[in-house]
């Protein structure tokens, strides 16, 4: 018997004094019945007695037989118990009965289900991680917190030219070498963007080169984040993608629409020139339908000169590769610089324009180039979109920290259903076509991304028949330089 | 002293173009000195007597591109000092900036100035350049 038997030995102890005290009962009733005074009534104390004799014994022995059946089927539960307690899941415990043993026995039934259940998916969920990670494509490495590889994927060590899994326990930077664009010497420990967001956990995105003998190095982008518990940087991961290509292709894109924008501008610029000549009445005066037609011809290659160049601008974003060179500006310089440009269209058009910007505005660090093309394109909009008489103004004031540029007119609005689409590409409002056929749809889409490259908004409230009005904010601590390799064409 | 009549070279490799700009400017009583590419130019640089008032160059010719050009330029004397302009169908920032330090006056686009445009500004650096050598 085990050791914990010991609850049910007391009650077979229990058992035991009372068949003891029913075999004493018995030998004082024997002695109480079978003297000589109670004669008289022998019979009935003898039925009585021998009655509470048998019951006693009866109570005895049906409750030992009770006592070790429970203990019986409890002792089986228990060894059945012990296997699952061992590890072996797969065990079914049978037991009958709806008794309180039985429906035990099926707890343990079920629980190990559960658990069994539990370790099936946490193993298939190990297995998907493992995968997962074999089968990005992007390499991956996970580093502890002095910077010590714990975990490397199939594709990292690929991508560095490893040797197998090596390298798990090396320090990052010894492991292999990163340079930078302009660095001949590979960067420090310290520069390694690994071994910086361990140090400051502020994730680190950026493309580095990685020289293999004998090849053209690869351009890999590493981002890098940390690993945070607690509160304190416990390591971090490293995402290395292979950009090499994406790059080319890019640059070859780039290539093949600054060709394509010259080829296309070489025809456009002939077709200007001669227009310009014949409406001039170079090659003889115009008869008033020539010069109708001719008229036709000159602003329609107007359009298209536009077009392209807007075409090129905007390829030229999404590139990410325009240059800007934030100078400190004075803006009130800047906007009375584009609003004469455009004096003689207002003048045209008999429009008023209101300047106002606020008098202590200080110079911003802006490229004047990038915001004026801002300022040039809202307020072309408001002049195209105005009529006659027109009243255009401009307001430029600080909010907190951004300046806050307005431009409103009380011209010919946006309709409502149309103006979730203004800023997309090649989008014009049904109104403004009506009103002017001249326009790209291209002007609010470029606009909204130089805004928002500098770390501004842009947004407007406008209503149909009454006139819009364009807001936009720069902060005050300017735009951040980036070098890049080309700037937008001037759109006149 | 003034000189009787303005003359100005154009280096344009793109034929109708280039008899767009010829046409045009001879029309303003302009004396043209048509290239229709680097090399034709370069001989007029060799061989000519007197150099013309300005010089209008395109940036991709067919033989060579603008800033080859304008090195052999400056190398003769009598051809440095004379103003370019650039009108040309593409501009990246590092070109302009380049030709630019070269001495070259303005670097225009071609498609979004009119014939009528491009020879004020001519004028106007001639006069400059006029103004500057009389001084």
């Amino acid at each position: 018997m085990a050791k914990s038997s010991a609850p049910h030995k007391s009650l077979i102890t229990l058992f035991v004094i009372i068949t003891a005290i029913a075999v004493l009962l018995g030998f004082f009733l024997y002695k109480i019945l079978y003297s000589q005074d109670v004669q008289a009534h022998k019979n009935v104390y003898e039925l009585v007695a021998w009655s509470m004799v048998f019951v006693l014994l009866l109570i005895a022995i049906s409750g030992t037989i009770s006592v070790l059946t429970v203990t019986k089927q409890i002792r089986k539960l228990k060894d059945e118990a012990s296997r699952f307690a061992n590890g072996d899941l797969s065990h079914k415990i049978e037991m009958s009965g709806t008794d309180e043993v039985g429906q035990l026995a099926f707890a343990f039934n079920q629980m190990s289900d559960r658990l069994r259940a539990s370790y099936q998916r946490i193993a298939l969920e190990k297995q998907w991680d493992e995968i997962l990670l074999e089968n990005m494509g992007e390499g991956m490495i996970a580093l502890d917190k002095k910077g010590q590889i714990g975990l490397i994927n199939g594709n990292a060590v690929t991508m560095l030219n490893l040797k197998g899994k090596e390298v798990v326990g090396q320090l990052v930077y010894k492991a292999f070498a990163l340079h930078d664009a302009n660095g001949k010497k590979p960067l420090s420990a310290h520069d390694r963007p690994e071994m910086r967001v361990l140090h400051n956990a502020k994730p680190q995105s950026n493309v580095f080169e990685f020289w293999i003998e004998g090849q053209k190095p690869l351009m890999l982008h590493i981002n890098a984040s940390p690993v945070v518990i607690d509160g304190k940087t416990a390591g971090a991961i490293v995402i290395l993608r292979d950009v090499t290509h994406e790059r080319e292709v890019d640059r070859m894109k780039t290539e093949f629409i600054s060709l394509a924008s010259h080829q296309l501008r070489t025809p456009l610029s002939a077709i200007k020139w001669y227009t310009e000549m014949l409406l001039a009445g170079d090659a003889g005066k115009l008869k008033k339908e020539q010069q109708e037609f001719a008229q036709n011809i000159y602003d329609s290659s107007e359009r298209m000169i536009e077009l392209v160049s807007s075409l090129l601008n905007i390829s030229r974003i999404e590139s990410g590769r325009i240059i800007i060179d934030p100078r400190p500006t004075d803006l009130k310089q800047l906007v009375d610089g584009i609003v004469n440009d455009l004096k003689a269209k207002t003048e045209e058009k008999q429009q008023s324009l209101i300047i106002s910007v606020h008098k202590e505005l200080p110079k911003i660090n802006l490229d004047a180039r990038l915001i004026g093309q801002v300022f040039l394109n809202l307020l072309t909009n408001a002049i195209k979109y105005t009529p006659q008489g027109g009243e255009i103004s401009v307001f430029v004031s600080r909010k907190d920290d951004q300046i806050v540029a307005q431009v409103s007119d009380n011209g010919y609005g946006i309709p409502k259903q149309e103006q979730g689409k203004v800023f997309q590409k090649f989008f014009r409002a049904e109104n403004a076509v009506k009103v002017e056929t001249d326009g790209t749809g291209l002007g609010l889409y470029l606009i909204k991304s130089i805004v928002e490259s500098s770390g501004g908004k842009i947004w407007f409230e406008s209503a149909e028949g009454k006139g819009t009005t364009f807001w936009f904010s720069i902060p005050m601590s300017g735009m951040k330089a980036k070098t890049g390799e080309v700037t937008l064409d001037e759109l006149k | 002293m003034a000189k009787a009549t303005t003359t100005v070279m154009v280096v344009e490799d793109e034929a109708l173009l280039l008899q767009a700009a010829t046409k045009k400017l001879e029309h303003e009583g302009i004396k043209v000195l048509s290239c229709p590419s680097g090399e034709a130019a370069l001989k007029y640089v060799d061989n000519l007597d007197t150099a013309p008032d300005a010089i209008w160059l395109d940036y991709y010719l067919k033989d060579m591109n603008g800033l080859a050009f304008m090195q052999a330029i400056k190398t003769n004397p009598k051809w440095a000092e004379i103003p370019v302009i650039v009108v040309s169908n593409s501009a990246s920032p590092d070109k302009v900036h380049n030709m630019l330090a070269l001495g070259v006056n303005k670097y225009i686009l071609k498609a979004q100035y009119r014939l009528d445009e491009i020879i004020t500004i001519l004028r106007e650096i001639i006069d400059d350049a006029r103004a500057d050598k009389d001084e």
